[in-house]
């Protein structure tokens, strides 16, 4: 009797660890580990200054990543969105230069011109995308690589790569570079990106016919789901909100720049997406674990810096830990699958 | 006639019709790479200059090469974004080991040896770990790579501190870009070699044939017996050393190790092989392909160049081709059924 109760009660503890860490994964338990591990080993880690400007870039990365979350749920790719915020960042800044020149003094028109120019051009990148997968059935990777090319091209272009100014005041030292009970404007955005974008995962029929189409595309085509439209949906949401975080970036740096976003941040929000435990074959994601893997991968690399890792050998741990975050999460699944 | 004869003969008027469609649809990228080049040499004549079309030739054999390796990969359903980063690093290898061995004074065959073996040793680890993630640890392949082209960029700039390696010697540049036999410069030399071995490889060998049908049906390959985490383990190996390879041809022709060498080479390699008509859905395309998307791509930038398009409109136009490409080949593929 009592070796029963002694065998049955590892099993089960086991068991039960094994569904929460099934439940939440192991990103938080390593992100609290990362953050305690930094807080014993150096001060400066919990400072004020350094806060804000991990809170700062990670939110930054969490827009966009929400939104190439979106896209590989529903069986895609998008490797433009580095490339939109660069050329989201371009045309606001160009667009509130010229509105400023036309009507000075109208503050509030040259602003809502040059955000709605930015958010505009992402738009139309994100539905040239959707477009070109939906009805021309290229492959994703394909297309966004063509307009990744072609929007880089076109920011650099209208821009001769030299950075733009003539932004109102209002609008970089009242919005971009602006406190909000304490935190920078951006976290108020990324936490507003992340709540809608939650609501329409789990709430919307879009969002839940996002995760049909990428769980099984022929299932979601005989319940009459239209594959086309959602498929177009979710590259126009990658694009604006890749132009979203390239108008933010504009607005706290105080000049619209081609350089802003590019190869780095395109591959950054897939590796977030990717570690937050969206699969890549589609179907599976929640964006709140992506902006969870966002902040990590963020202070993974503030943790880097801190502790005066060579800048040239940062990349090989973000590799490797990329490459063992997956690898780990695909051996549990199989050995899940097993039993 | 009878009824019997009547429908052989439309039958064989069918097969006429589409077989020469089939043609029509395989001529359509080189009359494409002809009009580009009479296009181009209408606005200027050095286009089809001798000088510029052997120097055509000689960039293409770079690109070829690349998108050779690309394809090898692509054929089973993956591809490697390691692959410029990982030029990179071996060239950086390459002229650092060449650099070392000449500083300790040895002699100039055994600095070359040490140059490739390093080249080489380098591209050989970077194609295991992405070989042995993917197949073995079930990784995707994009992301296996993407972690293995930060690694990459990582120890190339951490190798190099981010400087050029200069003390590459005279032998090995004169063997991989200055030498020339019977007048043809050593890169053609090599690509076209490799490309030939390459092809008898994928359509004569085993391992070559494998590739296709893990490409166009994994689990097919699987049933048949076929030892498919081997097969792709070796693929990237494969590969990755053909990118090696390139990176050495590319150092030989620079004089020095860049760290930023391979730039957005993975991309335009990726970019060569799709133009050329390789399927990112697997099992399709080979040699021929690689060397026409290379070839596409480099009369494109080069026409573009001496009819001094901007750069920046170079860019846009290359977006455009590469979408156009796969569309035209997603159009031929419905056709013929």
């Amino acid at each position: 009797m009592s070796t029963v109760v002694t065998a049955g009660m590892p099993r089960r503890s086991t068991h039960l660890g094994r569904s929460i860490v099934g439940r939440i994964g192991f990103l938080p338990a390593l992100l609290v580990a990362l953050i305690v591990g930094m807080s014993a080993i150096d001060p400066q880690f919990y400072g004020l200054i350094n806060i804000l400007n991990i809170l700062r870039n990670a939110s930054l990365l969490a827009i966009v990543a929400c939104g190439q979350a979106l896209v590989i749920v529903a069986g895609g790719f998008d490797l433009s969105v580095g490339a939109v915020v660069a050329l989201a960042s371009v045309v606001t800044a160009k667009t509130m230069a010229a509105t400023a020149a036309a009507f000075p003094g109208n503050t509030a028109l040259v602003i809502a011109s040059g955000v709605a120019a930015g958010i505009g051009c992402g738009l139309v990148v994100g539905l040239v995308n959707g477009f070109c997968v939906a009805k021309l059935k290229v492959s994703g990777f394909v297309v966004t690589l063509g307009t990744m090319s072609a929007t880089a091209g076109v920011g650099l272009m209208i821009t001769s790569g030299i950075p733009v100014y003539g932004m109102p005041d209002s609008f970089v030292k009242g919005f971009g570079r602006a406190q909000l009970f304490g935190l920078p404007t951006a976290v108020y955005a990324a936490l507003a990106v992340i709540a809608v974008m939650m609501f329409v995962q789990r709430r919307t029929l879009f969002g839940r016919y996002v995760y049909a189409i990428g769980g099984n595309v022929d299932a979601a085509v005989v319940s009459g789901v239209s594959i086309q439209r959602h498929i177009v949906g979710t590259y126009a949401v990658s694009s604006v909100l890749a132009a979203l975080t390239g108008i933010l970036l504009t607005a706290q740096v105080g000049s619209g720049q081609a350089s802003f976003g590019g190869d780095r941040m395109m591959l950054q929000s897939i590796a977030a997406a990717v570690i937050g435990g969206v699969s890549l074959r589609g179907g599976v994601g929640r964006v709140e674990i992506v902006a969870i893997s966002a902040l990590f991968l963020t202070i993974l690399g503030n943790a880097l810096n801190l502790l005066h890792v060579d800048s040239r050998l940062q990349p090989v741990f973000l590799g490797i830990i990329m490459v063992a975050a997956v690898a780990l999460d695909e051996l549990s699944r199989r050995s899940k699958a097993r039993v | 006639m009878s009824d019997l004869e009547l429908s052989m003969t439309t039958e064989q008027t069918n097969r006429n019709n589409s077989f020469s469609s089939e043609w029509l649809w395989r001529a359509v990228l080189p009359i494409a790479l002809v009009a580009l080049l009479l296009g181009f040499a209408a606005v200027d004549r050095s286009v089809l200059s001798p000088a510029n079309l052997l120097n055509i030739a000689q960039q293409t054999s770079y690109l070829a090469l690349f998108a050779m390796a690309q394809t090898v990969v692509i054929l089973t359903r993956g591809f490697d974004l390691a692959l410029g980063p990982a030029v990179s690093m071996v060239s950086v290898g390459t002229a650092l080991a060449m650099a070392g061995a000449t500083a300790a004074g040895h002699d100039p065959s055994t600095v070359l040896l040490a140059g490739l073996g390093a080249g080489f040793g380098l591209g050989i680890a970077c194609g295991l770990f992405n070989g042995v993630v993917i197949a073995l640890l079930g990784v995707s392949p994009f992301v296996a790579t993407l972690g293995s082209y930060n690694i990459a960029i990582g120890v190339a700039t951490t190798l190099s501190a981010g400087r050029p390696v200069q003390g590459v010697p005279k032998l090995f540049s004169q063997l991989f870009y200055s030498g020339s036999i019977f007048g043809i410069p050593a890169a053609i030399v090599i690509t076209l070699a490799i490309g030939l071995v390459l092809h008898l490889m994928l359509g004569r060998t085993v391992f070559g044939r494998s590739l296709y049908i893990i490409g166009t049906n994994p689990r097919a390959a699987t049933v048949a017996g076929l030892p498919v985490k081997r097969i792709l383990i070796g693929t990237y190996v494969l590969c990755s050393t053909l990118a090696a390879l390139g990176a050495i041809m590319m150092t030989a022709r620079t004089g020095s190790g860049e760290p930023n060498l391979g730039g957005s080479l993975s991309l335009q390699a990726i970019a060569g092989a799709v133009v050329g008509g390789t399927s990112l859905a697997g099992g399709r395309g080979g040699v021929g392909t690689a060397v026409l998307g290379a070839l596409f791509v480099t009369i494109l930038s080069n026409g573009m160049n001496l009819t001094r398009i901007d750069g920046y409109i170079q860019m846009v136009v290359l977006g455009a081709i590469v979408i156009i490409g796969v569309l035209l080949d997603r159009l031929r593929l419905e056709r013929r059924r």
